[in-house]
């Protein structure tokens, strides 16, 4: 598949995607996100493929959304393209997703990173809500993840100030899995990925489907659902695979059967 | 070998031997920053981080100060003035703390309140005999700004650090040696000479090993020993990538022959 906006690669059953638009510095057209959409549903479904990384390259991750594009729209315009809502098939996607992010992590690219599972942040990163400043607010999760990641009261220095804060921040708000030198975050990533990628993939599916829900879900029906899937696996050659490897002290393999 | 001199009013900028000098020149006042030397050392500290042919940096004073601190004319404005110059002392101490070459204070004579503090954001610092250092803040009724409170208590801990602060009394190059705050006392006549040959020498130096340690160091200052030993890993992985590593690895060990 040819990709206007995209690069695309395979490293063993890790998929890489790379924003390609350096000369605006990645600004999520809408273009962009419909490729990105459909490059993750078919990695979806793509059974050689384990995990995903999702990465701006070296300098910079995401500085938002086409501004030029936006600037003289209208209610009625933005209702039509949908130009947010069409983001949250990011989120769907059922395998895990690793951002790799260095230098700006912008408006919707901040939200992009925040859709990912994990995020590795080279020390270059930079995650801001500056949408603020242009008379708007976040479209694309921006209120709505970071206080559910870094709680209330940074969401609102975020979100109300629009100073972007720095990767160690971030990692000490625990928006960050991990802050490495800017000139291997997408290896990390990639290594990171490829080790989630070798996990049973029907449980590495149903582990990120439950703790997403964990955050919507009452407490008593996040437990119920997830003792659901824990027996559930019991029927899978996995979990026998998984569990037999264990006690004969090799190395599983799986199937994803 | 490229040299350039341009002399400013009050800041001299000298590439020499691949090494920026930038040396204070307002002798009949001490070296005290004003508006004018304020700006001028913020656009030279940016100037030396971009310029190439600068792979050392050294600050040092014309006449027989190094730097007695801020105008204090300017304090007399109250806490507007305080705003207006933060930006711009930020510039020059974050710029000389995190600026990917080693920075060097060649203190000639007294460092007072940000003059010290300037000293302290560089690398190494290297002294005449007569030099001290002194926190002064405590004369006009002020508390510490440039830093100190961050850079002093990690070089010679929070019980000397705070008496120097309390006190204001002058701390001798001799006794700030002992604390390991000098790196080095030297004769009058040879401080220049001395800085000059080890800035040469760095200049000649692995730039990119000096730069990854100064970036180690400065990340690990906000992590734990285990992060720091992650850091530091990675960024000896990206150097063994690297020509300059393979060509003294290679040289390294044929001269073991």
């Amino acid at each position: 598949m040819d990709y206007e906006n995209l690069l695309v690669e395979r490293e063993g059953a890790v998929a890489v995607i790379t924003l390609n638009r350096p000369k605006v510095l990645n600004a999520l057209s809408p273009a962009l996100i419909a490729e990105l959409t459909q490059a993750l549903d078919a990695f979806d479904s793509d059974p050689l493929v384990g995990a995903a990384v999702l990465t701006g390259g070296p300098k910079v991750f995401a500085a938002g959304a086409d501004i030029a594009d936006m600037a003289d729209r209208t209610p009625v315009e933005q209702v039509q393209r949908d130009q947010t809502g069409r983001w949250s098939k990011v989120t769907s996607f059922g395998k895990p997703l690793i951002a790799a992010v260095n230098g700006y992590a912008l408006g919707g690219g901040c939200e992009l990173a925040l859709m990912c599972d994990l995020i590795i942040a080279g020390d270059s990163a930079r995650f801001g809500q500056p949408e603020i400043n242009l008379g708007i607010v976040p479209g694309a999760g921006g209120t709505q993840r970071w206080p559910r990641t870094a709680g209330k009261y940074v969401a609102m220095e975020v979100n109300l100030g629009g100073q972007p804060i720095k990767a160690q921040r971030a990692y000490q708000l625990g928006l960050v899995n991990r802050v490495v030198p800017a000139e291997v975050t997408i290896r990390v990533a990639v290594q990171l990925a490829q080790q989630l990628a070798a996990k049973a993939p029907l449980a590495a599916r149903l582990a990120k489907e439950a703790v997403n829900q964990s955050l919507e879900l009452p407490l008593k029906e996040g437990l119920a659902a997830e003792r659901k899937n824990f027996y559930f696996l019991f029927a899978t050659e996995d979990q026998k695979e998984g569990m037999h490897a264990f006690l004969e002290k090799r190395q599983a393999e799986f199937k994803g059967r | 070998m490229s040299e350039r001199t341009e002399t400013q009013a009050v800041l001299e900028y000298e590439v020499k031997d691949g090494v920026a000098w930038l040396r204070l020149n307002r002798p009949e006042k001490r070296n005290a920053v004003n508006a004018e030397l304020r700006a001028a050392l913020a656009e030279a500290v940016r100037r030396a981080e971009r310029d190439s042919q600068a792979r050392v940096v050294v600050l040092i004073g014309s006449g027989e100060a190094f730097c007695a601190g801020a105008d204090v004319v300017e304090f007399q404005e109250g806490a507007s003035a305080a705003e207006r110059i933060r930006g711009e002392y930020e510039s020059i101490l974050l710029g000389l703390h995190e600026m990917p070459k080693p920075t060097i204070a060649a203190l000639n004579g007294v460092a007072a309140g940000i003059g010290m503090s300037m000293a302290l954001c560089c690398d190494l610092r290297y002294a005449i005999s007569s030099a001290y250092l002194r926190e002064a803040f405590v004369h006009i009724g002020l508390t510490v700004d440039g830093g100190a409170s961050w850079l002093l208590p990690r070089l010679i801990g929070a019980g000397k650090a705070l008496e120097l602060m309390y006190t204001g009394d002058d701390l001798p190059a001799e006794e700030a040696e002992r604390l390991g705050l000098i790196n080095r006392i030297l004769p009058a006549d040879h401080l220049e000479s001395y800085v000059a040959d080890l800035a040469a020498r760095l200049a000649t130096g692995p730039t990119q090993a000096l730069a990854a340690m100064k970036r180690s160091v400065n990340h690990a200052a906000s992590t734990t020993l285990e992060e720091a030993i992650d850091f530091e890993f990675l960024l000896q992985g990206v150097m063994m990538e690297s020509d300059q590593f393979r060509q003294r690895v290679r040289a390294f060990v044929e001269r073991r022959r």
